[in-house]
């Protein structure tokens, strides 16, 4: 895979895990509280692969491969940070439809 | 002549993905109008659209939009994360066409 491929990579997946905690949340607003966690899995999964191409690239800089920093590399990590943000907070509001259902 | 239209959040990505098809298409001899834009931007552009394609980081707009722009009868659909995650322009534009 060569470096636009690998941010593609960051920014396909990251992205995914972003919609996947979005349709979670719209879900558990609809009380489909089993199938809007099942959503926050697959988001985990997403970012998961995503992190793994961030930890390589991250890996590689620490031991001395001076990475090239493009603007779309910063849009890449962009899109990640967003989908960690946005899959944490997912969780929270799905906690929160799940207690208020039980009431 | 067909028209393609991509949509995500920035435009950015997308761009890229819409070079990688025009290539596809003009190798193939395809006239075919593709264009990308923010989802912002979506309703200033949608006219005379054959297809919209959304980026996998808004696929979770998918239904809104579709029943948002019903009446317009233009297949909205998700872009594969895995096709865009390797630019496979060659696949999206077969699929889009």
């Amino acid at each position: 895979m060569n470096n636009e491929m690998k941010i593609m990579q960051l920014i396909a997946q990251g992205g995914d895990a972003r919609s996947y905690a979005m349709k979670g949340i719209a879900l558990a607003r609809k009380s489909n509280i089993t199938e809007a966690k099942a959503a926050i899995k697959t988001g985990r999964d997403a970012v998961t692969k995503a992190h793994h191409i961030q930890t390589e690239l991250i890996q590689k800089e620490a031991s001395g491969e001076k990475q090239e920093i493009t603007l779309l590399m910063i849009h890449a990590q962009d899109h990640l940070m967003n989908a960690m943000t946005v899959l944490d907070l997912a969780e929270e509001f799905i906690y929160v439809y799940e207690r208020e259902e039980a009431k | 002549m067909k028209k393609i239209l991509l949509v995500c959040a920035a435009g950015m990505s997308t761009s890229l993905l819409v070079n990688k098809m025009k290539d596809e298409a003009s190798q193939q001899g395809i006239d075919v109008e593709i264009k990308a834009v923010a989802k912002e931007k979506l309703t200033e552009n949608i006219e005379g659209a054959n297809v919209v394609l959304l980026g996998p980081q808004i696929g979770y707009l998918e239904d809104d939009f579709k029943e948002a722009y019903k009446e317009m009868q233009i297949p909205i659909r998700v872009i594969n994360s895995i096709d865009y995650g390797m630019m496979n322009g060659k696949k999206i534009l077969a699929e889009a066409l």
